[in-house]
């Protein structure tokens, strides 16, 4: 495989990303289940680079999920992102920070809607002006939080810890990087490598020290499907696009998965255990399953935080086999304390465990 | 009735999904949806282009056109620029708007979603939210999500929130006024009445189907019905129904 | 009738309008910007329909312009063009001045760029080559994959950069579907032990003896059409590669593991024209190809009076029609330089 021929193609979508005074948007998904990641987005933008990076309490979902199973009609889902819109008005950003795949998908798609149906982005303005009396200006700039990880990732290079490197062969370690369709498939000129060889998370892997593992079905959906996970009866369809990726990257023994989107982190991590108890199988060395991370989660690693306080320990796939290849501390007896040192109940029945 | 396919012109989604088809097959090639079901994005296309109401109509009325995840693979590489799954989108709309959706097993499964994930946002102003998933309903999220839930204040607050705090964080409580805005935009933009439609239709079918109905929760038969039955043959390759089984 | 006229281009629309127009008389001035005449079909081997030898070719166009009418200038192009009163003044890069009565433009067409269709992995993975390729591999007897070893499974992927959208590029290249049958029966005779697979969207033999060289493919030689665009191509854990098409006549979706895919790249206007053309300001079509000034009976009559057309810079032909375009030009050159005596 000739790299250099990639490179070229990374060259060629080359996107505007912000550098500063940021409107956050939260992900349902990533709120619920990955809060360490956002958290520690927030903390490393503000205290460690020291951005502006605003968060107004009063924004909701995006309803990105509830447009994607067919619940909520395109009218409604343009005027509550008009709405979010508004609230960046009002609080004098222009700059958009969004920290879901399948909401940065919308806005993007949203935004090119209203360029070509003009008609569209006034009714919207009408309907958003009927409704809460607010008015809204298009952003100038709208980036996904992963984007501007990756913006910033020679700044995180340069505070790095420890690098993505496996100790005890001294090789880098292999990543599969996994992007969330959402994120460029719609419009690859809206995400940094475009949608074939997107670059987003294999810049981030080789800024730290990693490379990227390539396999047959790398660009292919995690599975989330919406409704097709939603809907218990549907989540046959889920969990079988999940172990195609898995068997797909299987014989290059990747050391993890790093994903950018909220449902793929999920899915992949969640999926893991799923396959296990149905079938036995692991598609990990040595019976184990591979650890699956958010970016976030990452780059807290390299910058040395504690993986506790990232929430390592919450997924279902426990991390410890990456964290040792890492040559990274950490407590073992700290895994499950409060914030405040009071000792937790331990959960059972975890992978890697 | 106006012709189907012009009220489909009305949705921008259609309109911009649509243009010819010349049948190449790129968007069923890479159809995560293709591989396991008995689904091809590119016949429903070419279906759909000649404009034949009746063929329209079954497929509003079919199982085939909630077989698509929405990941928009098909958008990326069809070379007339159209894309398959924003027809699917306004096919499925539709399809609820007409009341067709309750004539296939999978149709009806929007009930399903609008009382769990439409309910969550005029409730909390989330799609989803921790305190909204009910492992009993998500087995495959394995016994950490018991655990967190069971444990997520002080999970939160090490990671740095506060469930249903004030202000800002992760799951914050979302403030009444905004959820009152959301609720008002649901009005005004026609939100409100889809998903009242939704429930009108499935209250019908639930009536032709001799099953309980409760009008809201998720601990009602016809919603048990509509979020679990799987007749095993939307996949091609699994058997018929015999006489004897259907 | 005397005159002189400057012919830029020396491939072969050139080439033959220029030995056309110095054996009726004319001056001639060949511009060619590299050091051989020729152009693409240098790089070619055999010839459809009937699988001649290019190098025949060749060898008649060169002959065709050894010839004192004809001045020939290697390594030079176009530089900058100004019109007085009815003549034409030309420089070129190296600073020869030209003074012409007419101009044929045979600038030609390029390939299009194959990296371009990202998802077919052009210049990333190792054994994806475009068809090209496959004519210098034929020329140099080496059909071996980039490991050394002789392919066993070969696909051919029809319409690269042609009919697609997403590259921009609407039209349909004409030729390329011929092509690959032919190089398809080629790649039969040389590895009679490889299954050989075409993915097409259509089969466009639209040509003289094109159908029958399709049903000789199917019939003598065993090679498979599945009717099927090309998705995405990946490298597996053992390098072969993997392909996704959907198999539209079965309905399913497919996935084919093989050794070697060749892309049929489609053409496009040549940079060299689109250099001639901004320095005379000539007329581009929808499709960036020079636009005639008439579709029926002017296809080689630009917009600007007295410069004229031969060739693949107005569309997609093959060398047939090529050097037809090109004797066309020659007449309309001679009609025009009559109308000026007159």
């Amino acid at each position: 495989m000739n790299h250099e021929g990639k490179k070229r193609i990374w060259s060629d979508y080359q996107k505007e990303i912000a550098d500063d005074h940021f409107f956050y948007v939260r992900s349902c998904i990533r709120q619920s289940f990955f809060p360490g990641s956002e958290q520690f987005f927030l903390n490393f933008m503000r205290n460690i680079l020291g951005k502006d990076v605003y968060e107004n309490p009063a924004h909701t979902t995006c309803t990105g999920i509830g447009y994607h199973s067919d619940i909520v009609p395109s009218a409604t889902i343009m005027t509550v992102i008009a709405r979010h819109f508004a609230l960046m008005k009002e609080s004098g950003y222009k700059n958009i920070a969004i920290s879901c795949v399948t909401s940065f998908g919308l806005y993007t798609e949203i935004l090119e809607t209203w360029k070509h149906f003009p008609e569209e982005l006034e009714k919207t303005r009408e309907y958003l002006y009927k409704a809460t009396g607010r008015e809204f200006d298009i952003p100038e700039n709208v980036a996904h939080t992963s984007d501007i990880i990756y913006k910033f990732r020679d700044e995180i290079a340069d505070k790095a810890k420890i690098l993505l490197v496996n100790k005890k062969t001294g090789e880098p370690l292999k990543i599969v990087e996994h992007i969330g369709c959402h994120y460029a498939k719609m419009f690859p000129k809206s995400g940094v490598g475009g949608a074939e060889f997107p670059n987003v998370l294999s810049g981030m892997a080789e800024a730290w020290g990693g490379i990227v593992v390539d396999y047959p079905e790398r660009r292919h959906c995690c599975g989330f499907g919406f409704r097709q996970y939603l809907v218990q009866a549907n989540r046959g369809y889920s969990v079988s696009n999940t172990a195609k990726k898995f068997l797909s990257m299987e014989p290059y023994k990747p050391d993890m998965v790093l994903t950018n989107c909220p449902g793929c982190t999920m899915f992949m991590d969640k999926w893991q255990y799923t396959i296990h108890e149905m079938e036995g199988k692991s598609f990990g060395e040595n019976g184990e399953s591979i650890p699956v991370l958010t970016y976030e989660e990452l780059a807290g690693l390299v910058l040395g935080y504690n993986p506790w306080d990232l929430g390592l320990q919450y997924h279902m796939v426990q991390s410890e086999p990456l964290l040792k290849k890492l040559g990274i501390a950490f407590e073992k007896s700290d895994k499950y304390k409060t914030k405040d040192g009071r000792q937790m109940s331990i959960p059972k029945n975890l992978i890697n465990a | 009735m106006d012709g189907l396919y012009d009220i489909l012109l009305n949705d921008i989604r259609f309109e911009e999904g649509l243009k010819a088809c010349m049948n190449c097959g790129v968007c069923t090639a890479i159809c995560p949806a293709a591989e396991f079901y008995d689904y091809d994005p590119r016949k429903i296309v070419d279906t759909v282009q000649k404009k034949d109401d009746e063929e329209i109509i079954a497929l509003l009325k079919s199982e085939t056109i909630w077989y698509c995840g929405e990941c928009m693979s098909c958008k990326t590489r069809c070379p007339r620029g159209n894309t398959p799954g924003f027809i699917i989108m306004a096919l499925r709309t539709l399809s609820q708007k007409l009341g067709y959706f309750t004539e296939s097993e999978k149709g009806r499964q929007q009930l399903a979603i609008k009382r769990t994930v439409g309910e969550n946002i005029f409730k909390y102003g989330y799609c989803a939210a921790t305190y909204a998933v009910n492992p009993k309903m998500h087995p495959e999220q394995g016994p950490i999500w018991e655990y967190i839930l069971e444990n997520s204040d002080d999970v939160f607050e090490r990671l740095g929130g506060q469930i249903n705090g004030i202000g800002t964080g992760p799951l914050r409580k979302i403030p009444q006024e905004a959820l009152d805005e959301l609720k008002k935009i649901f009005e005004v933009t026609g939100g409100t009445e889809f998903f009242d439609l939704i429930e009108k239709h499935s209250k019908i079918k639930a009536s032709e189907m001799g099953l309980q109905f409760n009008d809201e929760g998720t601990d009602n038969d016809y919603f048990v019905e509509v979020y679990t039955a799987n007749n095993g043959h939307h996949n091609i390759n699994d058997p018929k129904m015999t006489e004897d089984e259907s | 009738m005397r005159g002189e006229v400057v012919v830029i281009g020396g491939g072969t629309a050139g080439m033959e309008a220029a030995g056309q127009l110095a054996k009726t008389g004319f001056k001639v001035t060949l511009l060619e910007k590299e050091e051989v005449a020729g152009g693409h079909l240098n790089n070619w081997y055999h010839l459809f329909p009937d699988r001649r030898n290019g190098d025949e070719v060749i060898k008649y166009l060169n002959e065709h312009i050894d010839n004192d009418n004809i001045t020939i200038f290697k390594g030079n192009k176009i530089d900058s063009y100004r019109r007085v009163n009815e003549k034409f003044i030309i420089k070129t890069n190296t600073g020869i001045e030209i003074t012409a009565d007419a101009i044929i433009v045979a600038t030609g067409f390029d390939l299009f760029k194959s990296e371009r269709k990202e998802e077919y992995g052009y210049g990333i993975y190792d054994d994806v080559i475009t068809s090209a390729d496959l004519e210098m591999k034929f020329r140099s007897g080496d059909l071996k994959m980039n490991n050394g070893e002789i392919p066993g499974r070969i696909g051919f992927v029809h319409c690269v950069g042609s009919r697609d959208e997403k590259v921009g590029n609407f039209y349909c290249s004409k030729l390329c579907c011929v092509t690959a049958v032919k190089q398809a029966i080629e790649i039969r005779e040389r590895l009679p032990d490889s299954k050989v697979f075409c993915f097409y969207m259509d089969m466009r033999m639209g040509g003289a003896l094109y159908e029958e060289l399709y049903m000789e493919a199917q019939e003598k030689y065993g090679v498979n059409f599945i009717r099927g665009k090309v998705s995405e191509v990946g490298e597996s854990f053992t390098n072969t590669l993997i392909v996704k098409v959907e198999d539209t006549l079965a309905g399913r979706p497919l996935k084919i593991e093989l050794d070697m895919l060749v892309l049929m790249a489609g053409m496009e206007i040549s940079e060299g024209s689109i250099d001639a053309g901004e320095v005379m300001g000539l007329e581009t079509g929808v499709n960036r190809f020079f636009k005639s000034r008439d579709n029926h009976y002017g296809s080689n009559i630009s917009n600007i009076d007295g410069v004229f057309y031969a060739g693949t810079c107005t569309a997609p032909m093959n060398i047939t029609e090529t050097i037809s375009h090109a004797r066309a030009a020659v007449s309309d050159v001679m009609n025009y330089l009559n109308n000026l005596d007159n």
